[in-house]
């Protein structure tokens, strides 16, 4: 099977700034790439345009075998319906009717298509997923009215009830507490490990990355400047470069995390 | 004696134009643009008053109305998530200063061509009196079309209320739904605003959708209630205005309000309720 993602020579600017440029990135099937860097480093960016959300000044994008900077409207929402996306944030205002389930729904009703309504195993599948991650409870709460935590894991679900080919996560933790965070690394974990899903995670915070992400893509500046393992990605001295002389990374278990150096090296080894 | 022959249009057309108002606006409010309203209102006010000033009757005065608006309201679809701030209700604010000033160019033009302004001055106000049979005949075939329109596309419309990025990302083809749905509004608004008028518009459209989004949760129960509460609004201000002389409009106007302090005072006592 091809990659379900590749990019070849993008481009994509903004005025006189360069947003992306990549020459190559290739996504294989069924691995769980981190991609990570500094705020404005182009990973948002990059999660966008793979959608076909953000265009692109040159270069091609291929989404599960299609490219996507060339497709027409429908053959676009016929490949993102094979997606699940989770974006930054979606808060919800008071005046928005919908509750979480229906937010959930929403994840399939690409899928369903045009003049043909949810049926009940959309429903039941969507029920399930809200089940998985313990949101059964505030089904029919107003979206607005939830967490932020219980806003992350509902778009988590909605990503996931289509039964999607790949997933793109945009910082699925941001503003999450710790425990909230763990939960998601958890699931995440059980997804990969459970369905073998395609998985592209953009986060801040090493911490995040799931023990079953054997690969690190780092930008910078609109550039991959390390793609490899997450350890050999991370090292020391890129950390400091990237963030500052005074942090260091810790790897343990094949999970990670950003320290002060003071504490990595009050650490016992 | 009520005279049923010259109110009965009256009533079904309030009847009508606060139930597809109601209908509409449970999209209109949840997207956060209610000066769509007013924005499309004062486009077809400016298409109307330069077809009168080619020379068009005061009865073919809603084919050029409702071009203005059909294009104001595409003009939306295509520039709001392009605007500088990437927000609909930017582009709207550009729309709506470049329709009025049509507008007002357009009325200024009727005493410097020497002909009447009163067919168009008319439709500035609207005058759910007037109503007559024709009206209501128009008012129907918009409230079915939307209704049958929220019910082919209800779970995409559901999406978009969500946020039209997220339900594009999602497969949902939204350049399709939008762009239909900012069309049929288009007609609904204008069709209903030569009648009523741009005031009553603009709060059948906003009130009765925030008055339900207070005391319900969910797409369809805020759709039921929103539809009920412009029909009943409508209805129930055409009656109180009839009993007491007041004016119909603005009775139907300050009713709608009513509802929505009434509601918001409902869901404040709920929330109390809850926490203790």
């Amino acid at each position: 099977m091809s990659a379900p993602l590749t990019a070849s020579n993008v481009r994509i600017t903004a005025g006189d700034r360069t947003l992306l440029s990549i020459d190559r990135l290739t996504v294989e099937n069924g691995t769980l790439v981190g991609v990570l860097g500094p705020n404005g480093a182009g990973k948002t960016t990059l999660l966008r345009a793979s959608l076909g959300l953000r265009p692109v000044q040159a270069g091609r994008i291929e989404l599960l075998g299609a490219d996507i900077t060339r497709c027409g409207p429908a053959e676009r929402a016929r490949l993102r319906c094979r997606v699940g996306y989770v974006p930054q944030a979606l808060v919800g205002h008071g005046l928005l009717p919908l509750t979480l389930r229906e937010v959930v729904a929403i994840g399939c009703t690409g899928r369903a298509g045009l003049f043909r309504p949810l049926v009940a195993a959309d429903w039941r599948s969507v029920d399930a997923w809200l089940e998985r991650f313990g949101l059964t409870p505030y089904r029919d709460e107003l979206y607005a009215h939830l967490s932020g935590g219980e806003q992350r894991r509902a778009l988590l679900a909605a990503a996931l009830v289509g039964n999607p080919e790949l997933l793109l996560l945009d910082e699925p933790a941001a503003h999450l507490d710790l425990a909230a965070r763990e939960q998601i690394v958890t699931l995440l974990s059980e997804l990969h490990v459970e369905r073998g899903l395609t998985t592209v995670l953009v986060c801040h915070e090493l911490e995040v990355l799931p023990a079953a992400c054997e690969r690190v893509v780092l930008l910078a500046e609109g550039r991959i400047i390390a793609d490899g393992l997450p350890a050999t990605v991370l090292s020391g001295e890129r950390v400091a470069a990237l963030y500052g002389p005074g942090l260091r990374a810790v790897h343990a278990g094949g999970r990670h995390a950003v320290v002060p150096a003071v504490l990595a090296e009050a650490a016992p080894p | 004696m009520i005279d049923f022959g010259f109110w009965l249009p009256v009533a079904l057309g309030g009847l009508l134009s606060g139930g597809s108002s109601g209908l509409l606006g449970v999209y209109v409010v949840g997207m956060r643009i209610p000066f769509l309203a007013v924005c499309v209102a004062h486009a077809a006010l400016a298409g109307a008053i330069f077809g009168a000033l080619a020379g068009l009757a005061a009865e073919h005065l809603t084919l050029p109305a409702l071009t203005a608006a059909i294009l104001t309201a595409l003009a939306l679809g295509r520039v709001a998530d392009r605007s500088p701030a990437g927000d609909a209700n930017v582009a709207l604010g550009v729309l709506f200063s470049l329709s009025m000033g049509l507008a007002f160019l357009g009325l200024g033009l009727f005493p410097v061509l020497g002909r009447s302004d009163h067919d168009v001055r008319a439709l500035l106000w609207g005058s759910l009196a007037l109503c007559r049979w024709r009206d209501v005949g128009y008012m129907a075939v918009v409230a079915v079309a939307l209704g049958l329109f929220v019910l082919l596309f209800g779970k995409e419309l559901r999406a978009l209320l969500f946020s039209r990025e997220y339900a594009a990302a999602a497969g949902v083809r939204v350049g399709l739904v939008w762009a239909l749905f900012l069309v049929l509004a288009a007609i609904a608004l204008t069709v209903n605003f030569q009648t009523v008028g741009g005031l009553m518009i603009y709060s059948l459209v906003t009130n009765p959708a925030v008055a339900a989004a207070l005391l319900v949760r969910g797409h369809a129960r805020v759709i039921f209630v929103s539809v009920g509460l412009g029909a009943g609004v409508s209805l129930g201000g055409f009656l109180v205005a009839a009993l007491t002389d007041l004016p119909t409009g603005a009775t139907i106007v300050l009713l709608s309000s009513a509802w929505v302090g009434a509601a918001a005072l409902w869901q404040r006592r709920r929330v109390r309720c809850r926490a203790s």
